[in-house]
């Protein structure tokens, strides 16, 4: 029987052993904790999403649609997107009028061959313009009117004309010219 | 009390801890995904034109304005042409190496704008070949002198051609 603080000799040894194997080996980290990253990865997802989002779509430029330099300084804003490729007029993505040697075929215009009028882009216009009035409407905001064109570099500007004059019937008179920006 | 707090004990043992290995990973790859898009993506801007629109007319009434500008650039195919309140400026040739002669529309756009300071609207014309790439060109040449001074931004797109 031996009194507390007293060891006998085998506790002795069993207690300088264990304290050696202490300081032999260094401390292992089990258990990493991965809050504070986890948090920290987070917000740098929400920031990006955000950021992308707030962008306006992306485009993708090919063969028919290679957009052109500007110096402008004006960041685009979301509004209803008209592509001009070399092949065809798109509406929010959805092919309109399709586009030969940078011409619309006159079938589609309402007044033949010299007409600014094309049917197919009134008519899709307008559903949409009546669209986003009912959304204007309801939310308690403006109607903008205002159409964000996408046109490819060599696009005539007679048929420039001809597209933006269809899209003034529908009800759109302000249109925002995608561009890229010159790198200063 | 003590209990209830075995009960707390008991119920965080059960639900051991949640293994967020998986969701770190998920949100790892879309970072990077996000992060590689970002480097690739070009830089987009916008050109404000707009067309002329029909509104109401100002009854006879109205104090008289000062005569509006009316300030029309037409791209034709020798050069550009620069005309407003009935005043046509001599035309501004093309270079000799066959481009459009942008400094030169430009300088003489901050002379006019020197005249008419609070003037902001222009109407842009053009050949009907021209390419877009030369409209949105001569919308740069309007806009801005080389000073950093903002000539005339507000483009409304005539509604004849030439």
């Amino acid at each position: 029987m031996s009194r507390p603080g007293n060891f006998t000799r085998l506790q002795g040894k069993k207690a300088i052993r264990s304290f050696a194997r202490k300081l032999a080996e260094p401390e292992t980290i089990k258990d990493l904790n991965i809050t504070p990253m986890m948090d920290m990865m987070t917000i740098i997802l929400v920031f990006l999403l955000k950021s992308f989002s707030s962008t306006t779509n992306l485009i993708t430029q090919d063969q028919n649609l290679s957009l052109t330099p500007s110096q402008t300084r004006l960041a685009p804003k979301q509004a209803v997107g008209l592509t001009i490729t070399k092949r065809v007029v798109l509406i929010e993505g959805e092919p309109v009028a399709p586009i030969n040697n940078g011409k619309i075929d006159p079938a589609l215009k309402r007044d033949g061959e010299n007409g600014y009028y094309v049917t197919p882009i009134v008519d899709m216009l307008t559903r949409v313009s009546n669209r986003e009035r009912k959304v204007a409407e309801m939310t308690g905001n403006k109607f903008e009117a205002e159409l964000m064109v996408v046109a490819d570099r060599h696009t005539p500007y007679r048929l420039l004309t001809e597209i933006l004059y269809s899209c003034g019937q529908a009800g759109y008179s302000n249109y925002r010219l995608l561009v890229l920006k010159n790198r200063e | 009390m003590r209990r209830l707090k075995e009960a707390n004990d008991d119920a965080e043992e059960e639900m051991g801890e949640i293994n967020l290995v998986p969701y770190m990973d998920i949100v790892t790859n879309i970072i990077i995904f996000l992060l590689a898009i970002s480097l690739t993506q070009v830089p987009l801007g916008n050109v404000n034109v707009s067309v002329p629109t029909l509104g109401a007319g100002s009854s006879a009434s109205d104090t008289p304005e000062k005569e509006p500008l009316n300030l029309t650039v037409t791209v034709a195919g020798s050069g550009f042409i620069v005309a407003g309140s009935g005043a046509v400026i001599p035309p501004i040739p093309k270079l000799p190496s066959g481009q459009y002669d942008f400094d030169a529309l430009t300088v003489k756009l901050a002379e006019i704008k020197k005249e008419f300071p609070s003037e902001t609207k222009a109407n842009f014309n053009a050949d009907a070949f021209l390419p877009y790439e030369l409209v949105i060109q001569t919308l740069d040449a309007m806009r801005e002198g080389k000073d950093g001074k903002l000539l005339f931004p507000d483009v409304i797109f005539a509604a004849g051609i030439l």
